[in-house]
């Protein structure tokens, strides 16, 4: 069966409420369908949430383009940040700053970038090689492609896919601050990705979602977040999905990411695409929780394990999904 | 956006301001691209790798809105970005056209304020009026593009503006903003 017409039969689940929910709706000034959600594949939704109220913790990927990782961190530690060491070798947790990050000359010059370790395990899971043909589909502003560009040192080709005007330009300027040159920027969207004509070693799909995952940055979304707006995203995220793996070279990975805790925006969208095209396995990743394999009443298949979590209160990151698919 | 190769006139004036950067050696055997808008007013020069180049011929089909990395732009002369300075400086051999500023001086290039002859730690007194210059940081970091208002000495002058800025690494921020 065709995935779009699936999705038009998903709505956003809703469970009913229960004395947990509203206890903790009310102590943390959550909606309540919200919780009840969460409740369901969150584990130990009171950490959670109580995490959530804290301001995520700040990372720094060092441009290895421009700087050496010891020669940025001693400069910083100069200036009295304190870093600490993440499971990438060029991410570092900022533990003290003593002004904000994006204010040094270092940031200034492209030195690093702010960027959270959980969307450089996305880029980490393409398993990038020098001279690779990489689609960076919704790049916007550029974290995730210079994160490319500097993996492939400069090499191959990265094209960068945003079609809107105002964020096409913020990856100009992070791709210019970071001294890229093998990326090309299209003002376009992911369903047109079949225009160009050709197929691509690796391709990132970092889905727009409903950032349930960022609610600690925004906490106006602890109770504008609505059930409409997951419908919404997981019809677009299907969409996108479905041109992106069209446009992936037989061998080649494509990575699927969202900053959404919404099951019906991650494991359902990988799951219904793993049923739609036999020549696509999850591939095991090694850092983060097991993606969910039962949700409500729905079972997903195994594969499903090999999908990652990440959770604010257990990987210390903003909450992420994240799905390395291989096409064979 | 039109994307071409340099043809040989445009070629020679970019090439004659890559050697006035001291950087001809590290360009000779980069790919340039000349970006033009639809006026073709505007000429963009763009560092790309060979097989960006490819892409212009695979993509026919959409026109890139940007290609590689904007090193400059061709005028009467060549305006270097500041991605580009970065590049002259990391990559090129230093000389007249490179002027050094102190860190507080760099505090204040990275506003966007001019130089005054204080913030100069070091300048060749073989500069002339009216030149344009990439101005380092103590660590030799392209931080801005400027333009002398005096010759020689006359840069050091104190509690006057020597230097007027062009433009400076400190516009990412304030133009992300």
């Amino acid at each position: 069966m065709n995935g779009k017409i699936i999705i038009l039969l998903i709505l956003t689940i809703i469970f009913s409420k229960s004395p947990q929910s509203a206890t903790l709706s009310a102590k943390y000034g959550y909606d309540e369908w919200l919780v009840s959600r969460f409740l369901k594949y969150v584990p130990d939704v009171d950490s959670f949430l109580s995490k959530m109220e804290i301001a995520p913790t700040q990372y720094i990927r060092a441009n290895t383009l421009k700087t050496h990782v010891a020669n940025l961190v001693k400069r910083l530690q100069l200036k009295g940040f304190e870093l600490k060491t993440t499971v990438i070798p060029e991410v570092f947790a900022v533990t003290k700053a003593p002004f904000a990050a994006g204010a040094t000359t270092e940031y200034l010059l492209g030195h690093y970038y702010i960027q959270d370790l959980s969307s450089c395990i996305a880029v980490e899971a393409l398993d990038i090689a020098p001279g690779q043909v990489v689609l960076d589909v919704a790049a916007a502003p550029g974290g995730k492609t210079t994160f490319i560009a500097q993996r492939m040192n400069n090499s191959g080709i990265v094209i960068a896919l945003e079609p809107n005007a105002r964020r096409a330009r913020s990856i100009l300027f992070n791709l210019a601050r970071c001294g890229v040159y093998n990326t090309s920027v299209f003002k376009t969207d992911a369903v047109r990705t079949g225009l160009f004509e050709m197929k691509f070693d690796r391709v990132l799909l970092d889905a727009p979602c409903s950032c349930e995952g960022v609610i600690a940055k925004d906490p106006t979304r602890k109770t504008s977040h609505t059930p409409e707006d997951v419908d919404y995203c997981c019809r677009i995220q299907e969409e996108m999905i479905e041109s992106a793996v069209k446009v992936v070279k037989p061998g080649g990975i494509l990575v699927y990411s969202t900053c959404s805790f919404a099951p019906e925006e991650n494991e359902m969208v990988i799951d219904r695409l793993v049923q739609n095209y036999h020549n696509i396995t999850v591939e095991p990743m090694n850092y983060g929780s097991s993606g969910l394999v039962r949700f409500g009443d729905m079972v997903f298949g195994d594969p499903l394990n090999n999908t990652r979590r990440f959770y604010p209160h257990l990987h210390d990151t903003t909450g992420f999904f994240i799905a390395k698919l291989k096409v064979n | 956006m039109i994307y071409s190769k340099p043809n040989r006139n445009e070629r020679t004036k970019i090439n004659r301001a890559l050697d006035r950067w001291g950087t001809f050696e590290f360009f000779k055997d980069k790919v340039l691209v000349l970006q033009k808008d639809d006026t073709k007013k505007k000429i963009v020069v763009c560092l790309v790798n060979e097989k960006i180049e490819e892409l212009l011929l695979m993509a026919g089909m959409i026109s890139p809105y940007s290609l590689g990395l904007a090193i400059g732009e061709l005028r009467k002369e060549f305006i270097p970005s500041i991605a580009g300075a970065d590049l002259f400086a990391r990559y090129g051999k230093r000389n007249k056209f490179y002027i050094v500023v102190s860190e507080k001086g760099e505090k204040l290039v990275l506003y966007g304020r001019d130089i005054m002859g204080e913030s100069i730690v070091e300048a060749s007194d073989a500069l002339a009026e009216n030149e344009l210059v990439i101005l380092l940081n103590t660590s030799h970091e392209a931080i801005a593009i400027g333009r002398t208002r005096f010759s020689g000495n006359s840069l050091l002058q104190k509690g006057r503006v020597t230097v007027t800025t062009l433009a400076d690494a400190g516009y990412y921020l304030r133009e992300e903003g």
